[in-house]
């Protein structure tokens, strides 16, 4: 799989189900719907290669989605997404990089009776400490009315750029209790092996308690099982006063334990791991929906470390008006405050989304403009701008939107980059 | 750990859990598969609250709001509760940010798509310099195995 030989079967072979589900779709079931999704992305820009400067890259990109069959009813479905990758010109800036992806293809089998479902093939599996894509099995149930039970297993996805697929396994679950809505706790575990060795293995505890009041209190702690130690610790706190909706929220982590000790950790995160840091944030935001088109919000988070003694605080706020449908006009600017100079910056932006223009041939038009200035500049530039300008038209009875934008940016590692993005989105039931 | 035991425990816990499910009754509330298609949510940011109680209701409505902060702290509601996100969001909607591999970042495959308040927006690459140091854990929950660390690497080792 790690071969380029290898990850070609594995795409021809899924290709293969799939059209051969596309074929057998109507026939083994007439109520069975299928539907597909196409978005086909075009970029123009200039990149420094391997080989060249300034070189033209023009890469075309296929995203293709599949789902066969009754979403809206439960039952037995197939679901497919992935992406494949062409330099039209054929440059060597790709050259380290795969040219395409599968990101799932798996056969989803559901029903309501105990919220039962079954998952098998590439998918990605979320929940307690679960945040991983998996070639495997996965599936949840309920487990009576106050228990909920849920078990994968399989290969990680994430490890198979490393010595091949060969000594690779994940697994893990969720057993969590609940009682109505008024709290849940669950507890979790996950295994990873990587080339035969064991690359991570975590305990975790998440719960959600409805308090009195309003206050709704959720969070998790994860235990890393191969170094002794908690590795994070984050809960947050919900309620409403009226109108406005508060977050506050309080985490920790330490590094020797959040960041996988692994052999195959990445850098920068290996290097981390070693360091002895200890980190602690906490924070809250605030959003004020003052009417059904106005929306304010204002956030704050604090950072301090055990071993390096220096803070920081990031302060933004953000105003939103909403309009007809996805129209939006909105402004939001944040300040990052930290001990050493060149830990300083602020950002602003401003944008706008024109959602269906009355009296225009377009379905939107949309605009972004971010401006960030540092307090020590960055390879000899102490700011950076980028600007978009976008618009789109929807054809064939909405299931064709073409969509064509251009951004500009000057910052500290492009002196004036223009790109240009044309993309075709492409919808397809029966 | 042996491979072949491993894949018989499994497929036992599967199998015993598959027995248990099929045999279970209603358990009460069931989400729907899909949003009611007949409650129109129109194309605006949904706001859960308008039609749902905050809180004392089968879910906390309240948690799921699309705020302009809701992209980016969605964890917990998510994590626990991802069958609620699949009522509007196909997997598909969720691989823009968490996939192991996708290549374009969420802001440059939704470019125009403004009012999504995409991370990575404009030139994140300089400001995740400072991030980067002050933050580190948020860069590893996307970005900590060696296939999503592919866009580390040419810098990071």
């Amino acid at each position: 799989m790690n071969s380029p030989y290898g990850r070609s079967v594995w795409r021809i072979g899924f290709f293969c189900v799939l059209c051969g589900l596309l074929l057998a779709a109507p026939t083994i079931a007439g109520a069975m719907e299928v539907r597909l999704n196409s978005q086909t992305l075009l970029l123009f820009m200039q990149r420094n290669t391997p080989t060249s400067t300034d070189a033209s890259v023009v890469p075309l990109y296929e995203y293709l989605q599949a789902d066969i069959g009754a979403r809206s009813t439960r039952g037995l479905s197939f679901h497919f997404y992935g992406w494949a990758r062409e330099d039209l010109n054929d440059s060597d800036y790709y050259a380290d990089n795969p040219d395409g992806e599968l990101l799932y293809g798996y056969l989803d089998y559901s029903r309501p009776f105990s919220h039962l479902n079954l998952r098998f093939g590439r998918h990605y599996v979320i929940g307690g400490l679960a945040n991983n894509s998996i070639d495997g099995l996965s599936l949840q149930t309920d487990l009576g009315p106050d228990f909920v039970l849920s078990v994968y297993g399989g290969l990680p996805v994430a490890f198979d750029t490393t010595a091949g697929r060969s000594g690779d396994s994940i697994f893990g679950g969720r057993l969590a209790w609940h009682s109505a809505n008024l709290h849940e706790v669950g507890l979790s575990y996950q295994n990873i092996n990587n080339d035969g060795s064991t690359e991570d293995q975590r305990f975790g505890l998440d719960l959600s308690l409805a308090l009195p009041a309003g206050v709704n209190l959720s969070g998790r702690s994860t235990y890393n099982l191969e170094s002794d130690g908690f590795g994070e610790n984050f809960y947050e706190a919900r309620f409403a006063l009226s109108d406005f909706n508060f977050r506050t929220f309080f985490e920790n982590y330490t590094y020797a334990d959040y960041f996988a000790p692994g052999a195959q950790t990445p850098n920068p995160f290996y290097v981390l791991n070693r360091t002895g840091e200890a980190q602690t944030n906490f924070g809250a935001d605030v959003v004020w929906r003052m009417s059904s088109d106005w929306e304010f919000g204002a956030k704050t988070k604090f950072y301090t470390y055990d071993v390096n003694s220096s803070s920081a605080a990031y302060y933004s706020g953000l105003i939103t008006w909403h309009g007809q449908d996805l129209t939006q006009i909105g402004g939001e600017i944040g300040t990052m405050q930290g001990n050493a100079a060149d830990n300083k910056y602020i950002l602003s932006r401003a944008f706008f989304y024109w959602d269906r223009p009355a009296g225009l041939p377009l379905s939107f038009i949309s605009g972004d403009l971010l401006y960030a200035a540092y307090d020590q500049p960055i390879y000899g530039q102490d700011n950076s701008f980028f600007a978009s300008l976008g618009a789109g038209q929807h054809f064939l009875d909405d299931r064709l939107e073409l969509k064509l934008s251009g951004d500009y940016s000057s910052d500290p590692y492009y002196d004036s980059d223009w790109r240009t993005m044309l993309v075709a989105n492409y919808r397809f039931d029966y | 750990m042996p491979r072949r035991p491993l894949l018989f425990c499994l497929l036992l816990l599967f199998s015993i859990l598959l027995l248990v499910a099929c045999s279970g009754h209603d358990q009460g509330y069931s989400l729907p598969a899909l949003h009611p298609p007949e409650a129109d949510l129109g194309r605006n940011r949904p706001t859960c609250t308008d039609c749902h109680e905050e809180r004392g209701g089968p879910l906390a409505f309240a948690d799921f709001n699309h705020t302009a902060y809701f992209a980016e702290s969605h964890r917990n509601a998510a994590g626990r509760n991802v069958q609620v996100c699949n009522m509007c969001h196909q997997p598909s909607f969720c691989n823009t940010c968490h996939a192991t591999g996708i290549e374009l970042k969420p802001s440059v495959m939704n470019q125009s798509d403004t009012y999504s308040r995409t991370p990575h927006r404009g030139d994140y690459l300089s400001r995740h310099r400072i991030d980067g140091k002050i933050d580190p854990g948020s860069c590893f929950r996307c970005h900590g195995n060696p296939k999503a660390a592919r866009t580390c690497a040419p810098c990071h080792g």
